[in-house]
Order: structure tokens, then C-alpha cells, then sequence
């Protein structure tokens, strides 16, 4: 079983959600980024997406941008961040997966990047900029080596391409909250919380919505109808202000709707 | 030869496709589904060619430059795009996208632009047509081509400076999908180059094949068979696809595509993605691109912006791969030659985009024999870089 299932398993016997935390790899540095991993475990984030930064994030709004940007800057690349995933190996628990735009992975090597991913613990990919159409051979090497491929979906897929996608799927749905990309948003339309309930009648896996989710609030409104909600830009912005101890403070308070509701009131 | 390029997937052999977030997989799916549909009508037609002839200024002229064939020792023709409207074959497209957009219901146009070329012909077609217009530049491409913000403006186009990544072109499309991806419902991406997800490779060349398409019929009015050779530039490679594809089938035909070499193909200051790239994916689709070993795409350079992209249309990756066109480079020194020498025998300054083509055929005429004939696409007119080769030539 790979970790992400033990994990989500874990949280449904408990009558939890899952909280993931996108934090930039490499960002403030190669340490940094394990501490702050260490950090997010300690403060209550059950699995994190380490972000591969790419020279051009077309699905990322501007605060994952710059992080990206900033860590590129000091030197960070596809190597270093399996050193990170190393390190991680030894020191956390929690499941984490690596979100990368798919020319570095093509360029790695499909096959010598799946190896890397096993050797250093890396429990699943993302890649925002591939479609369904392209996975099935990346998928196909990623599993040799025990790593899952998470799959996409939008309010806007239509119901036949939900089906073929979530035939594939594994691990966990990466459900996109709104058009638009990475990035804070006021609020969620009406049609996106019925489409999200429309997904999980047709799927067993787990569902866990991001893209512009930044308060306890807004994760109440989607709470029901979700296993998990992704958190990225909210939690950079205040890795790139140098304020680690208030993104310790936010996990904890974003974490709190999704501990269900025994457990949220007691 | 005769299979459909590109297949139902979008791919050009192993090139093209879509490699773009899952939230852009319904537009894109309705882009392609109107285009087919549309682009068949009766009437859409009718009002395209319309536009092309009594707005544009088709059918341009296929000239027999005289003076420059005595220097290259065989019959040199000059497709001459720099003559339609707005000074280059930009138009082709950007009056064949407002013009689909508009029969798609979309509201809103964006597009993005280097050198402000594709920018121009975006905002002019959407002035035309009445809609809503906004154009996504680098900041550093802004300051290096006021004149031309400024002309969008003029136009009514609203022009967004581009802050992000190293603020060119190539940022500047990435802010533009990141809009798209953001506002599909009521508006649609005029990418200016055969580049990005399908079928924009697809729809982009259909539109600008205008040009091959006209050259074909008016070389044989004059020389009653086909060219040896057909010279293009190569930077997305529009102009170069337009001319090239409508004589894909006619293998006699030799295309030579001519990238940007800079200062030089051994430095980092280039832009000749063919020549020195490597395979990846690039603003959504797979091609040839320049990048490091990690797959970051690395900063381009070349003296003419319109060449200056780290990507390349993937039917030219394809063309490549297959042998059907050769791929070569001018150096910046190469365009400046070609820039003055076209200027001089024939009275036609050109575009440093198209310079390029000028250039390496002069360095090249050796290859060609007396009684072979060329076309040469003279993609735009080079008043646009008069300042600038002033200022190179510290003129003023």
C-alpha cells in the first residue's frame, strides 16, 4: 500500500481530513526547506507537496511565481531536490509528493526520475501540465518503482472525460477549485461545490480540492464534500516574508475545520 | 506524404500535442471544435478573404529582385509580406483569429507580444472588429519598443506589462494563458505564432498558408513551374510555415529555414532553437526548445526580437526530424549585412526578422546554380529597426 492510501486511510478512521501544504523546494534553501517540512508535520499538515521550481509555471499565479523564481536564483535544481527528499526520508513521517511541471521530468529521464523517486521516498507526482492523454507511459514507469501519478479534475470536465480520467486515477483526486491559477481567492461558485459531489459518487478514491484556498472559512464550505484540501500560495507568502512562526500558527488554525466535526468541537 | 499533419491528437509525428493544464483541456476542446466547423462556412470565408483583400492589401506581390539575384548568381523572388497592412504577415493571423473569435460568441481578445509586431496586428484586427482587446508585453520589450505601446493604445488595446521571469516574450505568453486560463468563457488567445497547445499550431498556419498559397500561384503566372528553394526566417516560424506548407507535397521543393544565430551559436547569445536545442515541452506543446540540463528554459538573444523565443512551431520540429527542411542561422552580424544590402540594390529595407534570410543566402550563394529559382518570404518592412541599427551602428 503506498503511503498516501495508509494516510488517507488513517484520517478516515479518525473522522479527519487531510491538510496538504504545497511548500516550494528550495525555498529559503536546501535546509530550510527540511526544517520547514519538519515544522509543518510537527504543526498538524498530514501530507506535503514539495514543489519543483520551473522557469516558466504557467499554471501558477504570481506568489508561487516569485518563490519559484527566488529559488531557481540560489541555485536549486532537480538533484537537490531528491537531496531534500533524502533528508526527508529520514526525519519525517508524513507521506510527501513532488508537484513539477513535466519538461524537467522529460528531461531527467522518465525512467531515472521514477528510480530517484523511490530511492529518496517520494510517494507520488503532480504535474500540472500534463493531461491524461500523455500519462499513460509515465504512469505505467512511475508505478514500477511504487509512485503514484495524481490525476486532475475541474469544474469544467466534462462528465465523460471525469470517468475516463478517474479510471486511472490513484492516490487522490487533485480537484481544481475555479478556473484561474495558483494563487488566494474570495470565494467558491456554486457549480464547483456540485460538481465536486458529483465526483465522489463516481469514485472511491479520495478527493481533495486546491487552488485558491486560504482560510478556515473557505474550508468549511468545502469541508463536506472533500477528503483532503491542497494549500500552496497562502503558506510561501509567509515563507518568502521570513514569517515561519505565523505559518506554524496558520497550519494549525487551517487544520482545525478539518479534524470533523466530533473532534472540531470537543 | 499525403497523411493529415497534424493526426487527431495534434501531433506532427512525435511533436505538438497538448501538454497544458487540465483546466484548459475544455476551451482548447472548443477552439478546435469551432474552428472546424467555422472555418468551413460559407460565409466566413467570404468575409476572411474580404478582409485579407480590401483591408489587408492581398494578394502582396511575388517581386523578381533583380539587382539582389545578380548578387546570389540565380532568380531571387521576394514574397513581399512587409507590404501587407501593418507592415508584416501578422496580420493574416490575427484577422483570421478576432475574425473566428467574434463567430465564437468570445467578447474579449488578449494576446501577447515580443517586439510588439503580432501586438499591433492583434489590436488592429480587434479594432476592426469591435472587441475588447488587451496585449500582454514584457517590461523590458515595453521600454525597447515604445513606439509600438504606444500604437496600441492608439488602437484602443489595453497593453499589460509583463514583470515576471526575465520579462520577454516568452513570459509574456505564459501571463497570457495564465489570463486564458483564467477567462475562457468569454475570451479568446490570438497566440501570434505557430506555437503553443493544439490546435493553435494547426489554425495559426492554416491562416498564414495565405502566403505560400498566393507565392505558388504567382511563381508559376511568371516562371510556369515550382521554386528550387524557399528561404524564410524561423522564430516561432509563422511566416516560414505559411510559405512552406502549401508545397509540403512537392518534394522537388527544398525549404531552408534560417534561425537566429546571434552572436554566435557557441555562446549562450542566441536564439536558433533547431540548431542547438534540445526535445521538450514549451507553452503547451512538444517541440525543439532551448534549456539546460534540468529542462529550465534558458534566455535567448538575437538582434531581431521577433526571433527572439527559446521555442519553436512544432511542424518545423517535425520538418526537421523527417529531413524535409533544413534548418540554418544567421548571425546578428549575417542580418546587419543583409539588412544594408537589401536596402541598397533593391530600395527595400527589411524587417531584421527577415534580414536574417537575406543575410545567410548571401553568405550561402555558392550552393545555388544560375536558372535555379528562389523565394525569399520578406516577412515584414524594416522601418520598425531603423532606429535601432542606427543606434547599433552609432549612426546617432
Amino acid at each position: 500500500m503506498n503511503r498516501i492510501d495508509e494516510k488517507f486511510a488513517e484520517l478516515k478512521g479518525k473522522g479527519e481530513k487531510a491538510l496538504i501544504a504545497y511548500f516550494t523546494a528550495g525555498l529559503p534553501s536546501v535546509n530550510g526547506t527540511i526544517e520547514i517540512v519538519k515544522g509543518a508535520e510537527k504543526s498538524g499538515v498530514d501530507i506535503v507537496e514539495l514543489g519543483v521550481p520551473f522557469s516558466d509555471p504557467i499554471a501558477d499565479g504570481p506568489i508561487i511565481q516569485d518563490a519559484s523564481f527566488r529559488a531557481l536564483e540560489a541555485g536549486m535544481n532537480v538533484d537537490k531536490v531528491f537531496d531534500i527528499c533524502k533528508a526527508l526520508k529520514r526525519s519525517v513521517k508524513l507521506p510527501y509528493l513532488l508537484m513539477t511541471y513535466y519538461n524537467p521530468v522529460y528531461k531527467y529521464g522518465c525512467v531515472k526520475f521514477a528510480r530517484r523517486c523511490a530511492e529518496t521516498g517520494i510517494s507520488g507526482i503532480i504535474i500540472p501540465d500534463l493531461p491524461f492523454e500523455e500519462s499513460r507511459d509515465i504512469r505505467k514507469i512511475l508505478k514500477k518503482h511504487g509512485t503514484i501519478l495524481v490525476s486532475f479534475l475541474t469544474p469544467f470536465t466534462p462528465l465523460k472525460r471525469a470517468k475516463r480520467i478517474l479510471k486511472d486515477a490513484e492516490g487522490f483526486v487533485y480537484f481544481i477549485t475555479s478556473a484561474g491559477v495558483t494563487g488566494p481567492r474570495k470565494s467558491f461558485s456554486s457549480e464547483m461545490a456540485k460538481k465536486l459531489k458529483e465526483i465522489r459518487t463516481m469514485t472511491g478514491i479520495p478527493v481533495s480540492a486546491g487552488f485558491g484556498i486560504s482560510s478556515a472559512v473557505q474550508i468549511e464550505q468545502i469541508c463536506d464534500n472533500v477528503d483532503g484540501v491542497i494549500i500552496g500560495s497562502f503558506f510561501v507568502k509567509k515563507i518568502i516574508e521570513g514569517k515561519i512562526e505565523q505559518l506554524w500558527a496558520d497550519i494549525k488554525e487551517l487544520k482545525m475545520p478539518l479534524l470533523g466535526k466530533r473532534n472540531y468541537l470537543r | 506524404m499525403s497523411k493529415k499533419l497534424p493526426d487527431k491528437y495534434g501531433k506532427f509525428g512525435e511533436f505538438g500535442g497538448i501538454f497544458a493544464p487540465e483546466t484548459l483541456m475544455p476551451p482548447l476542446e472548443e477552439l478546435e471544435r469551432k474552428y472546424r466547423i467555422i472555418s468551413k462556412q460559407k460565409n466566413f470565408k467570404k468575409e476572411l478573404a474580404y478582409l485579407l483583400t480590401e483591408y489587408a492589401g492581398r494578394p502582396t506581390p511575388l517581386y523578381l529582385a533583380e539587382n539582389f539575384s545578380r548578387l546570389i548568381g540565380c532568380r531571387v523572388y521576394l514574397k513581399r509580406e512587409d507590404l501587407a497592412f501593418t507592415g508584416a504577415h501578422k496580420i493574416n493571423n490575427t484577422l483570421g483569429q478576432v475574425l473566428l473569435a467574434k463567430k465564437m460568441g468570445k467578447s474579449r481578445i488578449i494576446a501577447e507580444t515580443g517586439a510588439g509586431q503580432h501586438g499591433v496586428a492583434t489590436a488592429t484586427a480587434a479594432a476592426l472588429m469591435k472587441m475588447k482587446c488587451y496585449i500582454y508585453m514584457g517590461e523590458t520589450d515595453c521600454e525597447r519598443q515604445k513606439l509600438n505601446v504606444y500604437r496600441m493604445r492608439l488602437l484602443g488595446s489595453e497593453v499589460i506589462t509583463v514583470r515576471s521571469g526575465s520579462k520577454t516574450l516568452k513570459d509574456a505568453i505564459n501571463e497570457a494563458m495564465r489570463d486564458w486560463i483564467s477567462n475562457f468563457s468569454n475570451t479568446h488567445y490570438v497566440i501570434g505564432s505557430v506555437v503553443g497547445p493544439h490546435p493553435y499550431p494547426e489554425i495559426v498556419r492554416n491562416f498564414q498558408s495565405v502566403i505560400g498559397k498566393e507565392s505558388k500561384r504567382q511563381l508559376f503566372k511568371k516562371e510556369k513551374r515550382l521554386p528550387d528553394y524557399l528561404v524564410a526566417c524561423v522564430g516561432g516560424g509563422s511566416n516560414s510555415i505559411g510559405l512552406f506548407h502549401p508545397f509540403y507535397n512537392n518534394p522537388a521543393v527544398k525549404f531552408i529555414g534560417v534561425e537566429a544565430g546571434g552572436l554566435g551559436i557557441n555562446t549562450t547569445k542566441h536564439s536558433a532553437t533547431l540548431t542547438k536545442g534540445s526535445k521538450g515541452m514549451l507553452h503547451g506543446n512538444f517541440s525543439y526548445v532551448l534549456q539546460d540540463k534540468y529542462g529550465q528554459i534558458t534566455p535567448t538573444y538575437s538582434v531581431a526580437a521577433g526571433l527572439d523565443y527559446p521555442g519553436v512551431g512544432p511542424e518545423h520540429s517535425f520538418y526537421k526530424e523527417t529531413g524535409r527542411a533544413e534548418y540554418v542561422y544567421a548571425t546578428d552580424d549575417d542580418a546587419l549585412k543583409g539588412f544594408h544590402v537589401l536596402s541598397e540594390t533593391e530600395g527595400i529595407i527589411p524587417a531584421l526578422e527577415s534580414a536574417h534570410a537575406i543575410g545567410w543566402l548571401l553568405k550561402n550563394k555558392k550552393r545555388f546554380k544560375k536558372g535555379e529559382v528562389i523565394i525569399v518570404c520578406l516577412s515584414g518592412r524594416g522601418d520598425k529597426d531603423v532606429t535601432e541599427v542606427a543606434h547599433i551602428e552609432n549612426v546617432f
